[in-house]
């Protein structure tokens, strides 16, 4: 009973504990999400039919739900399971285990510095407590991450070597010497983010972005230098050459089958998606809505109005969560409402072809416009709803409390616009992510002593050069701090 | 593995089998080498993992039987390979087969020829890491290859010649078919160049690698788009014309250095060249007989032998024991896709060859490679190893 007790009189501090397991467990469940933009998008890339077979029966109604190629997630999983677990006989088999566990223990750590909501304060007896939007909060977020990032090189090294196969042992030192070159213009081109807006803590430089304007506004060079960076750290296409699977067959990973596979491509999946997430954290605004303030017309009383440029910040967003949630449910669900358009067109494809599965597909694809339509509709209605009947008030406040200037919202406020920040966040890193797709199926590979030349000759200076010019500037401008 | 120098320096190296079953192999080569760091410091490549005595195999049977063999030599473009057998032994026969059938032919031989590139250069840009470039040509092959099961109902052996003309005349829409895939051929090759021709990636992968010069390419006896590349201007189509060739408007790619990137290029821009000699083609498509009305070599006409003594007879001597070409040497090559090819044939007047030598293009070239790649990074190899082409089916035969 003490516990419910506790839980009751403290909920901000129960949710702060629940958050450390909640948010890995979540980006868990876009990882399958990514998986599938990734299958997707390289069908529609590449002019193909994509992830289309695997389904799961509804038993007596005769449907079959494929969920868009969603299935081949759990297939893939099961298959992988279960194949035979080999070890090759020449393996050292300790670090053999090891290594694939290493990028998929980083990359589920990783996270946990990354802001996905802006700080809660909340009212915690006479005092105002502060709920971080980052897992561990500390002030020198930043470098942690990196500090992080970068050990999930070990588990490429210690997998190709410890598999001792001559092409294993290429892609490691392919990896490891790609990995370690780009660290440095890595850090060299954030450098410039971190002068401007003077400081380590991410939730601070996410802050920054929503009150000046995105760091890919302010650091262009600096926010492509990164870019560049990020696909050479998560082995991505131009630069898998630690894979290179038409020269040393799959690199590190040549020797690794079944689920220890399956863990090595885990850890790249999720490193793509932290990737993503810290560049839409730096340089995308992270949870902020707009890059620019929006003109509102602020009546004077007099008869006229007069234009206010008001930035959407943390606080605007809980005064007007209204309206906030009413585009937001709107749009999306518009977007669904147009994906349901879209099936539908599919089905009256289907409905003038010969196909054999024809029926099977028709019914399959009314569900889909159905659910779909109805989804959408439903958020539309929920948007007018929240966009007339919300309005949201400060906690007023006495006493002690009322010394501090931030307004303290109910806790259903502060509840609903963590979710937005959260799925803005998500949002954004998708929106990365679809960038490393489209990369990756665009461009051809780098070779391996043309990363390097990349590397130190052309990132490494002109890191350098923005750097030197950011740091001028910033001294001119802000007068350093 | 140590290696003493001239200069009596120890060097050590790792050895490295390439093959035979290595994704960039794309069948059964082996390469053996010798790796600094990276770097190939010296090579030997090995072949006959595909051999299945194709040369000693035709002789077993007779002239006819030959042909689906003939599929499995190059199974990229199956149809040149036939057409090239059958040209030979009707030179032997000193026989012309019917306008209609060499208009055929020849759309046939080029439209072989642009899938052949397709699958040469759509696999070669996947050894590059350029995947996606595979499914616009394979999507564009599968089209020419849909055309190929109308014709003859079969997609990569297709055995469409007999000696003497072709298995039947083509179906009726043949050619509007092939003009609708003309155009998707044309727009999967621009779309390739957009996504390679300037590409920074592209040219620094492929520009001055692996070079040949004209004269290592002569010396190796190589042929084809290879020896375009490295800048002789040598096509059979031109320089020793069959088929009427030397009336079609067409030009010959050459390139300059001989490096893996004119090698792609030359791929490239050759489709479309065979695209417009397959237009012309088309355009002169008249109607006609397609077999050559030569008792020796063609089957009568069903309905005549069903009441004609003499053409019965025919049909029985031809389909029990063959065609007979007179005894005697004969050495014919045609353009094929990757090269010269080749069939030295020697009849001692009986119903099988006494004996059929191959020469397939890119036996000279694969013979070349070692020396090639040595120097050159395992990527770069990789690379190289597409771009000369080597179907190990006429390799190893």
């Amino acid at each position: 009973m003490f516990l419910f007790d506790w839980i009751q009189a403290h909920p901000y501090q129960t949710v702060g504990l629940i958050l450390p397991i909640a948010i890995p467990l979540i980006l868990f469940q876009v990882l399958p999400l990514l998986v599938l933009l990734e299958r997707r998008g390289a069908a529609f890339i590449q002019d193909r039919v994509g992830p289309s077979r695997a389904y799961i029966p509804i038993p007596g109604t005769g449907l079959r739900i494929r969920a868009f190629g969603m299935l081949y997630n759990m297939t893939d999983l099961v298959k992988l399971l279960f194949k035979e677990n080999f070890v090759p006989p020449f393996a050292f088999k300790s670090f053999y285990w090891l290594a694939p566990a290493i990028p998929v223990a980083t990359g589920l750590l990783t996270p946990a510095l990354l802001p996905w909501f802006a700080p809660i304060a909340y009212q915690d007896g006479s005092a105002i407590g502060v709920l971080p939007g980052t897992l561990i909060t500390t002030s020198s977020g930043l470098l942690l991450l990196f500090a992080l990032g970068s050990l999930s090189v070990y588990g490429v090294v210690l997998g190709s070597w410890s598999s001792n196969s001559k092409f294993s042992l290429l892609g490691g030192m392919r990896a490891s010497a790609m990995m370690i070159s780009y660290e440095v213009s890595m850090g060299l081109s954030v450098l410039g983010m971190l002068l401007i807006v003077g400081s380590f803590d991410l939730t601070q430089i996410v802050d920054w972005q929503g009150h000046h304007t995105w760091g890919m506004f302010v650091q262009p060079v600096g926010f492509l230098l990164f870019l560049v960076s990020m696909f050479a750290e998560c082995n991505r296409n131009p630069f898998d050459v630690a894979e290179g699977e038409s020269e040393i067959v799959g690199g590190f990973h040549t020797e690794y089958a079944g689920v220890k596979f399956m863990m090595f491509m885990t850890g790249e999946y999720l490193h793509v998606l932290v990737a993503s997430a810290l560049l839409a954290t730096l340089y995308a605004g992270g949870y902020e809505l707009l890059p620019f303030p929006m003109p509102m017309f602020v009546d004077t009383g007099v008869g006229t109005s007069e234009v206010v440029w008001q930035w959407l910040d943390t606080y605007w967003i809980k005064a007007h969560l209204g309206g906030v949630l009413a585009v937001m449910l709107g749009m999306t669900g518009l977007l669904l409402i147009g994906f349901a358009w879209l099936i539908a067109g599919r089905r009256a494809n289907y409905a003038r072809q010969k196909a054999q599965d024809r029926d099977l597909r028709m019914r399959e694809y009314a569900l889909y416009t159905g659910a779909f339509s109805v989804l959408g509709i439903g958020m539309i209605l929920g948007a007018i709803m929240s966009g007339l009947f919300l309005h949201t008030e400060p906690i007023s406040r006495a006493g002690a409390l009322a010394a501090y200037s931030v307004p303290i919202y109910p806790g259903w406020v502060d509840a609903v616009t963590a979710v937005i920040q959260f799925h803005v966040v998500i949002g954004k890193t998708m929106l990365f992510a679809w960038l490393f797709i489209w990369v990756r199926w665009t461009l051809p590979r780098f070779r391996y002593d043309q990363i390097m030349g990349l590397g130190w000759k052309v990132m490494l200076n002109i890191a350098l050069v923005n750097l030197l010019i950011t740091a001028i500037v910033a001294k001119a401008i802000g007068g350093g701090r | 593995m140590r290696v003493l120098t001239p200069e009596g320096d120890h060097l050590d190296f790792m050895t490295l089998n390439m093959g035979p079953s290595h994704p960039a192999t794309h069948g059964t080569l082996r390469i053996f080498c010798a790796l600094d760091g990276e770097t190939m410091k010296a090579a030997v490549c090995e072949m006959g993992y595909l051999h299945r005595g194709f040369e000693k195999m035709v002789e077993q049977g007779t002239y006819s039987m030959v042909l689906p063999y003939t599929d499995r030599l190059n199974y990229c473009s199956a149809m040149i390979n036939n057409i090239g057998f059958c040209k030979a032994v009707e030179k032997m026969f000193n026989v012309t087969v019917p306008e209609r059938c060499i208009t055929l032919r020849v759309v046939l031989i080029e439209l072989s020829r642009i899938i052949d590139h397709l699958v040469c250069s759509c696999t070669n840009l996947v050894d590059l890491g350029a995947l996606t470039n595979f499914w616009y040509f394979f999507n564009t092959r599968e089209e020419v290859y849909k055309i190929w099961e109308k014709l003859c109902g079969q997609r990569l052996t297709n055995t469409v010649t007999r000696i003497g003309g072709m298995y039947r005349d083509a179906y009726p829409g043949f050619e509007d078919d092939v003009r609708k895939v003309l155009v998707k051929i044309e727009a999967a090759v621009a779309e390739v160049r957009g996504l390679i021709e300037h590409n920074k990636i592209f040219i620094d992968r492929t520009k001055d690698v692996c070079v040949v010069s004209a004269e290592e390419a002569i010396s190796y006896g190589w042929t084809g788009p290879c020896l375009r590349a490295s800048g002789v201007d040598r096509d059979l189509r031109k320089d020793e014309p069959y088929y009427g060739y030397e009336t079609y408007q067409f030009d010959t790619v050459v390139g300059e250095t001989g490096d893996t990137f004119d090698r792609i290029m030359i791929r490239l821009y050759e489709m479309l060249e065979s695209v417009s000699i397959v237009r012309q083609a088309l355009d002169r498509l008249k109607p006609g007989p397609v077999n050559a009305p030569d008792a020796r070599l063609s089957l009568p006409d069903r309905d005549r032998v069903y009441h004609d003594m003499e053409a019965l007879i025919n049909s029985f001597k031809l389909i029990y024991e063959g065609v007979r070409p007179p005894p005697g040497e004969c050495y014919d090559a045609i353009e094929a896709a990757n090269g010269e090819l080749g069939f030295h044939i020697t009849s001692d007047g009986g119903t099988n060859p006494y004996r059929i030598k191959v020469r397939p293009p890119c036996f000279t070239q694969y013979a070349a490679f070692g020396p090639m790649c040595e120097g050159e990074m395992i990527a770069d190899a990789a690379a190289t190893l597409g771009s000369i082409n080597i179907i190990a089916g006429e390799l190893d035969r």
